[in-house]
């Protein structure tokens, strides 16, 4: 046989577990977490009022003695009530204990029924206050040592004999409250474990539904962009045209076309959307068919550049702008002019192994009404290679954010002189390629070649 | 060279000057933009954007400071530029912006000059 001391401590831990497994059961049905969301309704209400009051018949069904003096838990179950449901359902529950209690009889029958009651509308009352949330560990740890404390003090005054009642509360005072508060802590552990795993769940759920979303949107943005870009290019007797955009994650609006007029000449148009995104997608839509619609509609680049700059503004909300490089090629001539609203200036390289530049001489379309521009011309020589680019290809950055650079663009494209359009186009995103590395692509990168014919 | 844009105000006298400081891109721009918008909702009309500490600029930078001058511009008021680096100042010089912007070498001639240019 064990020691006294052991035994009345192994049915105290069977009591505690039989605690742990009915908080668990508890804490994993649909309702339970219903209520935690403060979800009082009548039904929810019912089913605490049930299920702990049953708890509460348990605890006096239990109760025992522990070294000499009575210990039971009999009010754990209003007060979890209590604590979860509202006054409502921890008086409920403590009506069903106290009537179980009651039927024990006793010198205490009274009182401690009376307190069982009264503990459930405590810890309804803490519930209430705390906006109907559970209240945290230590709150309700030691909400239910107070209840318990109320407890003792109801039996001192209400039981008779006196001296029966002191000796009764002087014995049971310390095991009461220790095993009540264990209780709670068990309860208010697990049910705060629930709700973190419940709050991390929606946080999860949140954030996959933004990244969801997000992804949706820069799809629909790769998708207007990629529109509106020419499916192909036409063939031009004497030249060679080569173009790509490879998009960035996040679309940046880049765009080119390539116009073909009935006349021969031929139109070629570089540009790029500020900011990101579906706004600047749409945006790339709109000013490219402003774009193609003002190049059909004019004969002069600078006509053209100024009606699309008028057109553009009056859509451009929130400051969007859209810097535009736009020249018209006489094939026969072999004359190019062009006006460069705010653009990336184009290279132009010689077969003698020059290097010029187109430089920007107005501001980019959608910035300013009343912009002005001035139309530029070039003279063509065989062998010439002009290369259009966006800032994505200068821009592009190594893993330690050092750009590919202006000037190594420069000599790079002097050095392709003598390559087709082709070639040259795919020397250039191999360079930056090499630079980049593995780094992110942030920008879109857009490069358009016109080669002249030896 | 940083990944993030750090935002500060400060007032001289009546005129609010917004210091940009790291790299204004699509990712970082939207806090600056909110904190313009947020002087010019609350009825400042003169503000002065300071981008000594500026790193680099996007297009999407651009358009802040864009919109952040049409909106000025349209209830007569201006934004001013102050203490361009080189690299930024060859941004908006491409852009064209140069002409739609007041753009001044340092902040005391920013403050000291006609808010009307």
């Amino acid at each position: 046989m064990l020691p006294e001391v052991v035994t009345d401590f192994l049915i105290l831990f069977q009591m505690m577990c039989v605690v742990v497994v009915f908080a668990y059961l508890v804490t994993r049905t649909r309702f339970y977490p219903e209520v935690l969301e403060g979800g009082f309704s009548w039904k929810n209400q019912a089913i605490l009022i049930l299920i702990f009051g049953i708890l509460s018949i348990y605890g006096s069904e239990s109760g025992i003695d522990i070294l000499g003096a009575p210990l039971n838990i009999r009010d754990l179950g209003p007060m979890v009530a209590g604590f979860v449901g509202g006054p409502v359902a921890g008086i409920g529950a403590g009506l069903i204990g106290a009537g179980y209690r009651m039927t024990m009889g006793g010198f205490t029958a009274v009182s401690c029924s009376l307190a069982t009651v009264l503990a459930g509308l405590l810890a309804g009352i803490i519930n209430l206050a705390n906006r109907k949330r559970f209240p945290g560990l230590l709150l309700a740890v030691s909400g239910a040592v107070l209840i318990e404390g109320m407890h003792m003090g109801l039996v001192l005054l209400l039981s008779r004999p006196l001296p029966d009642a002191v000796e009764l509360v002087s014995d049971a005072a310390f095991p009461m409250i220790a095993a009540n508060a264990a209780g709670m802590f068990i309860f208010a552990f697990i049910t705060l474990n629930l709700e973190n795993e419940r709050r991390t769940c929606r946080e999860r759920d949140r954030y996959q539904a933004e990244l969801q979303r997000k992804n949706a949107e820069l799809q629909i943005a790769r998708e207007i962009q990629e529109s509106f870009l020419p499916p192909s290019l036409p063939t031009l007797p004497g030249y060679a045209l080569a173009a790509e955009s490879r998009p960035a994650r996040e679309v940046g609006g880049d765009f080119y076309d390539v116009l073909g007029s009935p006349g021969g000449r031929v139109g070629l148009v570089i540009a790029d959307v500020s900011d990101k995104g579906v706004p600047a997608a749409l945006f790339m839509a709109l000013s490219s068919t402003v774009m193609r619609a003002s190049a059909a509609w004019h004969q002069r680049p600078r006509d053209a550049v100024s009606d699309a700059n008028a057109l553009i503004c009056r859509e451009s909300g929130s400051g969007m702008f859209v810097t535009l490089f736009f020249c018209i090629l006489e094939p026969a001539e072999r004359t190019l002019s062009y006006v460069n609203a705010g653009h990336n200036p184009p290279m132009l390289a010689r077969a003698d192994g020059s290097l010029s530049e187109l430089p920007a001489s107005g501001i980019a379309l959608g910035a300013d009404e009343g912009a002005v521009y001035e139309e530029r011309s070039v003279k063509l020589y065989p062998g010439d290679l002009l290369v259009l680019y966006t800032d994505g290809v200068t821009e592009a950055e190594d893993a330690s954010q050092q750009q590919f650079g202006d000037e190594r663009l420069a000599d790079l494209v002097k050095g392709l002189h003598d390559r087709t359009a082709g070639e040259a186009l795919a020397a250039i995103q191999d360079a930056v390629a090499a630079h980049t590395g593995a780094a992110p692509q942030n920008d879109d990168m857009t490069l358009l070649v016109l080669k002249v014919g030896t | 060279m940083s990944t993030i844009l750090q935002v500060a105000e400060e007032r001289r006298g009546d005129i609010p000057v917004v210091f940009l400081k790291g790299r204004m891109d699509a990712t970082t721009s939207p806090d600056a933009e909110a904190h313009i918008n947020r002087l010019i909702d609350g009825g400042d009309r003169q503000l002065v954007v300071d981008l000594s500490g500026l790193e680099y600029i996007s297009s999407a930078g651009l358009r802040v400071l864009l919109s952040g001058l049409k909106r000025l511009k349209s209830s007569g008021g201006m934004l001013k530029l102050t203490a361009l680096a080189p690299e930024i100042q060859k941004v908006f010089d491409i852009a064209g912006f140069n002409r739609l912007f007041p753009i001044y070498r340092n902040l005391d001639e920013a403050l000291g000059a006609d808010p009307a240019r």
